[in-house]
């Protein structure tokens, strides 16, 4: 009996998902299925939820694991305690070096004495030598913004937090180009590679940061290095992914001169490839910078200070003031970052002087001397570090005023539209996807993903989906996606509209493409602060920062994509005498579709990624649970957990970059 | 005449791309047909190709697009290995060849100057000329010294401290050409060198290489798929088709002689007296023939006007000053508007 009616949804997908509407139906199965209780009841039991009972305990053994790793294990005379530790004062060694220059001062360690205490640069030595690099990297206007920047943390008594975050920033930077630069290059040099890198950069790209955060604790304990460690690992997959595609994209020719001109494979990579594929290498450093910023900064949940400790002290006491304070200060030193790192990045080098030495760069010596000088000046004179006391402040408290004001006098309206939305939209959307037995959506998944890409990607998700149920936290990944969905779907229809119009008219485009660039370069801890100012704890509040955080790629891909419609094409269409309206909906929009899918799925990335912070203003899904594992240290529920997040965005993610490839080709597109 | 001893020898050498090439180094030559390679989804980028190239040659190598030329020069210069058949450059067999050797072959031998250019764009037009001396591990100032003679050479001079993207094609393809030359190979392979350029720049850089070659005498290989440029610079042409060699010959020999309809539709646009030579057309001498003789190497373009303008044939005379026969106003008119027994 009830396998019949079972039948029926899957003969009716089978044969929907065959034509061009495909996905349109299959969301209309899921609808059917979600309205239709009593099609549940006739399911068994098993096939909507597993019974406690048959989940295996997968937690437990991987803590107990990881426990035995970071504590007993040996690899042969070696203790992994050991190894860690050791690996941990290599990084530590750099680390404090640069917050001893620009924070903490330092201390050398002297043969018979006590060690010799040498004060930290003075705050004066640093804005002016930040001022002048940022000058030499990206001219006047970077510079002006650098010095405001520097006047903003000093004047707001922020200074030691954010060289503390500019710190770890550095280090982290230098370490993933490193790193990056190596993997990427092997990658390129032996293309097997990419079998085993591309899906560990998958995950590493989506496993929220605090599931690695715990097992990091674990071997490095809390605190910077750790906080270090993490950001390197959030950070670094993209430069080396952009240094793999940057030299694969180099012309044959390239590679045939290194051949010819008689070099060795280390001549071949170090003085011709890398060299050439200089400009794609950039765009993953300015990609790594940004980054780093973004997760030194929630790094400050375990321990790693600066300007987000500003911010989750703040978030955490409700004095939302310096919180804010401390995000504007976050937004500025990730514009100012994107813009040097981006300047570098266009930098080419042009003829002309033949100086050679300090005369080719002055303003990079002229910068070095003013440290050197403020160095000496700091252990000679101490009291020019400080910045007078005069002129800093806050406007902590009167920003603080100001909210409990705006939350007091328009609490009605604010409510309101609160509760409208939970009422309306999050409690029936929760509701239909919890009472979607998990056997019809890895059913319909598997379904699409045949569709668009074959058996392989079916069987994948699958098994990711499958992984979710039989750990046990189907309902949470439930959770966690309905809050996707709805703010994935409000972001498109904000984002489309803006998009398009922004398209049609070149002004209107650029403002567009520079608010939006803009918001791409704010970490996302940062969209947390107004919207908790403005709306207090709760999904409510956690959806206006998602729906910020993924709104730019909602803009700018349909945006992009339809300014990149072949000239040739409008043309025809006016010529064939469309309207403007006709001519976006049968030509402009159906060109650019590609495109706005490949958006689609960004949105949801970017989605997935803010999704993962919302857990601190106290959402209930999967990220909850990776935000309670930090704090209990459970090393199995936080990566258990985190794959299940992971593996949700890389399944929407696969579906619609191979929906939208699909779509490519059917248009000949390539 | 060029030294006559032949310095790149092709024996039976084939290209296959495509899944398990290698099962077919056990088959004979007459199993790899069509058929065969169809099967097998192999593209046979290079077929069976045996050619001797001579030291100072201008040897240049001609066929439509995807019929195997690069293929081949990259086949000579170890940059794909060949899949049958032995390339050898003087002694040296580049099949299986050591690594090592080959470096040094491309050191000191060998060099090659690229369509595209393939100028590295973080180094000035002085440094990528230096830049094979660099990689040999020669002195700054020795290599940069040696790259100023050749930026002149190539008339860059006042432009050494440039970046690529700041010079025109042209320019930067004279680069390409001096870096080439850095390491004075005794061979010099140019992959369609002028094809990116304009008509003009490409004229004018065709007269360069030809002073060039005037002063140098190196073994060149050059591909063009232009056959008015194959005909102003080649000593021998080789015709390609779908990977085979169909023809080696002379400019001259070629439209005489065509071996097949392919390379006679190939031959068929080009103005005739701008490859003919007096000697090919000279008919035995008839005692009309009078005044100084022609050398039997000039090309008949230069001298259809001394003969249009005579009512009597010229005679033609070879090295020695032979009179070797006589060219009339007829025969001129016949070769030039391809009527007549040509
Ligand atoms: N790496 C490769 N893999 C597969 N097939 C190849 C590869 N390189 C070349 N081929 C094929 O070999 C054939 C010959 O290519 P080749 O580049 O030698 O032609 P070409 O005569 O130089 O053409 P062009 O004038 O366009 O440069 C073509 O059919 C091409 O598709
Ligand atoms: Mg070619």
């Amino acid at each position: 009996m009830s396998s019949t009616i079972l039948r029926r949804p899957q003969v009716l997908i089978a044969s929907a998902v065959r034509s061009p509407k495909s996905l349109i139906v299959v969301l209309g199965v899921i609808l059917v299925i979600s309205l239709f209780p009593a099609l549940r009841e006739t399911l068994p039991d098993w096939a909507v939820r597993l019974p406690k009972a048959w989940l295996p305990d997968l937690a437990g053994p991987i803590n107990r694991f990881f426990v035995w790793l970071s504590r007993k294990a040996e690899i042969g005379p070696l203790r992994v305690k050991d190894i860690s530790r050791g690996l941990a004062a290599v990084i530590e060694m750099p680390l404090s070096l640069v917050q001893g220059l620009l924070v903490t001062g330092l201390e050398l360690p002297l043969p018979l004495r006590k060690g010799l205490q040498l004060n930290a640069l003075p705050w004066w030595a640093l804005t002016a030598a930040l001022t002048i690099f940022g000058h030499w990297v990206a001219g006047r206007r970077a510079a002006a913004l650098v010095l405001a920047s520097c006047l903003y943390f000093l004047g707001l008594n922020l200074w030691d937090e954010a060289m503390l975050t500019l710190a770890s920033v550095g280090i982290a930077v230098i370490i993933g180009t490193i790193l990056g630069v190596l993997l990427g290059s092997a990658a390129h040099r032996w293309p097997q590679l990419d079998l085993v890198l591309n899906p560990t950069y998958d995950v590493m790209q989506t496993l929220p940061v605090f599931s690695y955060l715990v097992p990091i604790i674990l071997f490095f304990g809390f605190g910077p290095v750790a906080a270090l460690i993490a950001t390197v690992i959030y950070a670094m997959p993209p430069m080396a992914r952009n240094t793999t595609l940057a030299l694969r994209r180099l012309p044959t020719s390239v590679g045939e001169l290194a051949s010819m001109s008689g070099c060795s494979p280390r001549q071949r990579l170090l003085l011709v490839l890398l060299p050439a594929a200089r400009q794609g290498l950039l765009t993953g450093f300015n990609q790594l910078v940004m980054l780093s910023l973004s997760a030194a900064i929630i790094a400050a949940v375990i321990g790693a200070g600066g300007l987000g400790n500003v911010v989750l002290q703040g978030l955490k006491s409700m004095q939302l003031g310096r919180a804010f304070e401390a995000g504007l200060g976050i937004t500025l030193m990730a514009i100012v970052l994107d813009r040097l790192s981006r300047a570098f990045a266009l930098r080419r080098p042009s003829h002309g002087t033949k100086m050679t030495g300090w005369r080719r760069h002055p303003e990079l010596f002229c910068g070095l001397g003013i440290l050197a000088l403020g160095f000496v000046a700091a252990q000679v004179a101490p009291m020019t570090r400080d910045f007078p006391a005069v002129l800093t402040g806050s406007s902590g408290r009167m920003l603080d005023d100001f909210f409990t004001w705006v939350n007091v006098s328009f609490a009605g309206p604010i409510g309101a539209l609160r509760d409208g939305f939970v009422r309306h939209l999050f409690r029936p959307t929760k509701d239909a996807l919890l009472s979607l037995p998990w056997m019809a959506v890895v059913l319909l998944v598997a379904l699409a993903a045949h569709q668009v890409r074959g058996i392989g990607l079916a069987l994948a998700t699958t098994a990711m989906l499958s992984f979710i149920a039989i750990t046990g936290y189907w309902d949470m990944a439930m959770t966690s996606l309905y809050l996707v969905t709805i703010s994935v779907v409000i972001a498109v229809l904000i984002g489309f509209p803006i998009g398009v119009l922004a398209a049609q008219n070149p002004r209107l485009g650029q403002a567009t493409a520079l608010v939006t660039d803009t918001l791409q370069t704010l970490p996302s801890f940062v969209y947390l602060i107004p919207v908790v100012m403005l709306f207090g704890l709760g999904d409510f509040p956690a959806m206006v920062a998602i729906v910020a955080f993924a709104l730019p790629p909602a803009i700018r891909y349909p945006m992009d994509g339809i300014a990149r419609v072949p000239q040739s094409l409008t043309e025809a269409a006016d010529m064939a005498g469309c309207t403007r309206f006709q001519r976006l909906i049968h030509v402009q929009i159906p060109c650019a579709l590609p495109e706005i899918m490949l958006g689609l799925s960004q949105t949801i990335l970017m989605a997935f990624g803010m999704l993962v912070i919302t857990a601190l203003v106290g959402t209930r899904g999967l990220e909850q649970e990776t935000l309670i594992a930090v704090s209990k240290a459970k090393v199995g529920e936080g990566l258990i957990a985190g794959l299940g997040i992971s593996f949700l965005s890389i399944i929407a993610d696969r579906l619609i970059t191979h929906g939208s490839a699909r779509l490519r080709r059917r248009l000949g597109q390539v | 005449m060029p030294d006559t001893s032949s310095i790149i020898r092709c024996r039976n050498v084939w290209k296959l791309y495509g899944p398990g090439t290698d099962a077919t180094r056990d088959l004979s030559a007459a199993e790899l047909n069509d058929t065969y390679l169809q099967t097998h989804r192999l593209v046979p980028a290079v077929r069976d190709v045996t050619l001797d190239i001579q030291k100072g040659e201008i040897f240049v190598i001609m066929g439509l697009s995807g019929s195997g030329k690069s293929t081949l020069v990259r086949c000579m210069t170890g940059l794909v290995d060949t899949t049958r058949g032995d390339m050898l450059i003087g002694d040296d067999n580049l099949t299986g060849i050591d690594a090592r050797r080959l470096i040094d072959i491309r050191r000191r031998r060998i060099s090659m100057v690229f369509q595209d250019f393939a100028l590295l764009p973080h180094l000035t037009v002085l440094d990528n000329i230096a830049f094979p001396l660099r990689v040999q591990g020669k002195g700054r100032d020795a290599r940069l010294a040696r790259a100023r003679e050749l930026a002149t050479l190539v008339g860059l001079d006042g432009r050494e401290d440039r970046f690529p993207h700041e010079l025109s094609g042209g320019q930067q393809q004279r680069v390409g050409i001096a870096r080439s030359l850095t390491t004075d190979p005794e061979i010099w392979f140019l992959d369609e060198p002028f094809s990116a350029l304009d008509p003009l720049i490409r004229h004018e850089m065709q007269d360069e290489f030809l002073r060039l070659q005037g002063t140098l005498h190196k073994t060149i290989v050059f591909i063009t798929h232009d056959f008015e440029e194959a005909i102003r610079i080649a000593d021998r042409i080789a015709i390609m088709h779908n990977g085979r060699v169909v023809q080696i010959d002379t400019p001259e020999g070629l439209i005489l002689n065509p071996a097949d309809a392919y390379v006679a539709e190939f031959t068929r646009k080009i103005p005739r007296h701008r490859v003919m030579r007096a000697g090919s057309l000279a008919q035995p001498v008839t005692p009309l023939a009078e005044g100084t003789p022609v050398s039997a190497t000039a090309l008949l373009a230069d001298i259809a006007p001394r003969i249009l303008s005579s009512d009597r044939p010229v005679p033609v005379a070879d090295d020695q000053g032979t009179i070797i026969g006589a060219i009339d106003r007829q025969q001129v008119i016949a070769t030039i508007f391809g009527t007549g027994a040509v």
